[in-house]
């Protein structure tokens, strides 16, 4: 992967890429650093044998040492700044896709600071998508360029983008839409928004929200709308694909705002694969995770219920699935589970989660686990099992 | 023959057809006599019987010892801060004056007994065990050798009378070890392992006589019958398969449970094969007639851990632990 800039590694600064006083604002700054780099290169744009150039400050610091500050009594490293400079067309292909590429990704965060919109590095990636190879490289550039400038990347008006989708039988009020917005009723894609840009939210006719683990399984029950068609009732369908972002934990804990009313109560479910990763997601959206501890207290929903998939169930065949549906747990799963057990208070013995602790114990004890994939052949497939886990635990 | 009037009360209502194999093989009543309710939080996962005490392990960081010579099951000790996380395999020698537990770390702790109290030994080669996976274990009739089969499919010796040193180290075709049994007189060793092998090894020679065929899905538990004629093994294909240990032949499958079999226990005279299922199942089989001779239900939680307890004058009885968070205790219908 071309991403190590080492052939036009520069070991000293050929300009300083910054000098503005410290006390300027993040966005002044930003604003002036794109002003004066955009310059630079149209001034060497226009004159017969210029050499456009970007330099950029590397974050791959080298650490020169690791030390006990006298001062603060901290552990600290010392860090050597080093830059690399890359010129237009350059020695060869590769400098000349990267200054390409850093001049796309640098083009896109003046065009957001400019608007005042914000963008996500996944927007800047698609606007090119065949220059830039791999989200990666915009990723990487985005953080180069905040680095740079001495910013943090909220400063870029460039944010994380968004990830998780959700469909379902409510209606919401998005920030500079006009109008309630009832699409989602028809499109499975509807990507949850920032928390602070949905003014208004109505979930008055929903009877659950089933938070899923995988994108497939969203696509497919979205596809065939299982939140109008489920014998449940009403509902919503949530994935965060994976391990959830803030943006879809804070979606889902607005809906559990939203329905603590005195005359009704949503239910919430999870679908998550039977393995270690399947039992910490839940947990992120029920308790919420390790890194973000000072904010899970405004992120979690504490109602949660977990739906399945237990391997358990399939062992003793209450999901016909068969046996073959288990799969030998990895060296990192075995891991995994156990630093869950011994980090997490979650999973505890005397913890929340009795249940969730008893079947990450049995994973250990059997080496098995179960992917999502499993039910889609079980006895009616997924709909029925869905229909009858919902109306059972409820 | 009390095992002829030993008859079920049904069977008189049976059909003439079904009479029939109930004569071949005469069923055994098995009476609940007690349990230790509730004796941890979490899952049961290993019994270990001496000739006076239960042991057992779980999903908590105690062991509990509780008294079979009482009639009440009492709980006469509890180890607590065993093993952090939790403990899946305890074993005893027979005469009960020492132990081995290994908790879901891989760490594994050595006990001895005096005065019905146990105790911790820190014998320390095999505290370091925990580094290379050991899995299941198990402790020959004297407690002098542990053994133990890892992750990675190794078969290793300790000998813990010599501060715990290594003595054998077995390699096989690498496939994850879910158990292993030493035979009484502690001639040879078997391991069973995720992809459905079974060895026997010779703990004199160092060899391996017979890779056992038979089974293809995960073996979860192997057992030597009491005078090593006989290897018994089962898992996930829900049969147990009868090895002559002499021939390495596959001699009987004894088919019957409906769900995996993770426990094996021989009676102490060998005359019958105790198995627990996953789906709460127990059941006692000749070995004579081959057949089931009495299966429980009484729970449809798994059971994780069966064994035989001591026989208390001519009545023989056995435990059962598992899901329920419970241990079973059940004892032979004598008279009538």
């Amino acid at each position: 992967m071309p991403l190590t800039p080492d052939a036009s590694h520069a070991p000293s600064p050929p300009q300083p890429p910054s000098t503005l006083d410290e006390e300027s604002s993040p966005q002044t700054r930003v604003k002036e650093h794109i002003a004066s780099a955009l310059s630079t290169i149209l001034t060497e744009l226009s004159s017969p044998d210029g050499h456009p150039s970007l330099t950029i400050k590397l974050r791959s610091n080298k650490v020169s040492a690791r030390f006990i500050s006298p001062r603060t009594g901290a552990l600290e490293t010392q860090v050597s700044d080093t830059y690399t400079t890359y010129t237009w067309p350059g020695k060869d292909y590769y400098e000349a896709w990267k200054f390409t590429v850093a001049m796309r990704v640098l083009s896109g965060i003046a065009d957001a600071v400019d608007k005042g919109v914000v963008v996500s590095k996944r927007d800047i990636y698609y606007q090119d998508p065949a220059i830039f190879g791999s989200q990666r490289v915009v990723d990487r550039l985005v953080d180069d360029f905040a680095h740079t400038i001495g910013v943090d990347r909220v400063a870029l008006n460039v944010g994380a983008a968004a990830k998780g989708l959700v469909v379902g039988c409510f209606h919401w009020r998005i920030k500079d839409q006009a109008m309630a917005d009832d699409a989602h009723f028809l499109n499975a894609d509807t990507l949850i928004p920032s928390p602070q840009d949905i003014q208004e939210m109505n979930v008055s006719d929903v009877d659950w929200v089933l938070i899923l683990e995988k994108e497939a399984v969203y696509r497919r029950l979205a596809g065939m709308k299982y939140h109008v068609r489920s014998t449940a009732g009403l509902g919503i369908l949530v994935t965060g694909k994976g391990y959830p972002d803030l943006k879809t934990r804070a979606f889902i804990r607005r809906l559990y705002d939203a329905s603590r009313q005195p005359n009704k109560r949503l239910r919430f479910y999870a679908l998550v694969d039977g393995d270690p990763d399947g039992m910490a997601i839940m947990s992120t959206y029920k308790y919420g995770s390790l890194a973000y501890a000072h904010e899970n207290s405004t992120l979690n929903c504490s109602d949660i219920r977990w739906l399945g998939l237990r391997t358990s169930d399939i062992v003793t065949g209450v999901d016909r699935s068969g046996n073959d549906a288990l799969v030998s747990l990895t060296d990192r799963d075995r891991k995994k589970i156990l630093a869950m057990l011994s980090n997490n208070p979650v999973w505890a013995v005397d913890g929340p989660e009795q249940e969730g602790r008893a079947e990450l114990l049995q994973m250990l004890m059997l080496n098995v686990k179960a992917e999502m994939q499993i039910l889609y052949d079980g006895d009616g497939g997924l709909v029925q099992w869905l229909d009858r886990r919902m109306t059972h635990i409820s | 023959m009390s095992r002829v009037s030993a008859l079920a009360p049904a069977a008189g209502k049976l059909s003439a057809h079904m009479f029939c194999v109930r004569i071949v093989s005469p069923s055994k009543q098995y009476l609940s006599c007690g349990s230790a309710d509730n004796a941890h939080p979490t899952d049961i996962y290993g019994l270990a019987v001496t000739d006076k005490q239960i042991l057992s392990a779980s999903g908590s960081s105690s062991l509990k010892v509780h008294s079979t010579v009482d009639p009440d099951f009492p709980l006469v000790q509890s180890i607590d801060e065993a093993h952090k996380l939790g403990c899946h395999h305890v074993v005893t020698n027979s005469k009960g004056s020492r132990a081995a537990s290994i908790g879901f770390v891989g760490e594994i702790a050595i006990w001895s007994c005096h005065d019905d109290i146990w105790s911790k030994d820190s014998i320390a080669p095999v505290n370091q065990a925990g580094s290379v996976g050991i899995w299941a274990i198990a402790l020959s009739e004297d407690g002098q050798y542990l053994a133990g089969v890892s992750q990675d499919g190794h078969v290793k010796v300790w000998d813990l009378n010599a501060n715990g040193e290594q003595i054998r180290d077995y390699e096989t075709k690498g496939s994850f070890g879910t158990c292993i049994d030493l035979s009484a007189d502690g001639r040879f060793l078997a391991s069973g392992h995720e992809n459905g092998s079974v060895y026997i090894f010779s703990t004199e020679t160092g060899r391996m006589p017979f890779s056992l065929s038979g089974l293809v899905k995960p073996v979860r538990t192997v057992a030597f019958s009491p005078g090593g004629k006989f290897l018994a093994a089962a898992g996930d294909s829900k049969v147990i398969v009868l090895y002559d240990t002499s021939s390495g032949e596959q001699v009987a499958n004894l088919s019957g449970h409906a769900a995996w079999i993770m426990s094996l226990s021989w009676s102490n005279t060998g005359e019958y094969l105790l198995s627990g299922s996953f789906d709460g199942k127990v059941k006692v089989w000749s070995i004579d007639t081959r057949a089931c001779v009495a299966t429980h239900s009484e729970t449809e939680k798994s059971i994780w851990s069966v064994r035989w307890l001591p026989k208390v004058g001519r009545s023989e009885g056995f435990a059962t632990a598992g899901a329920s968070r419970s241990i079973a205790f059940y004892r032979e219908a004598t008279g009538g």
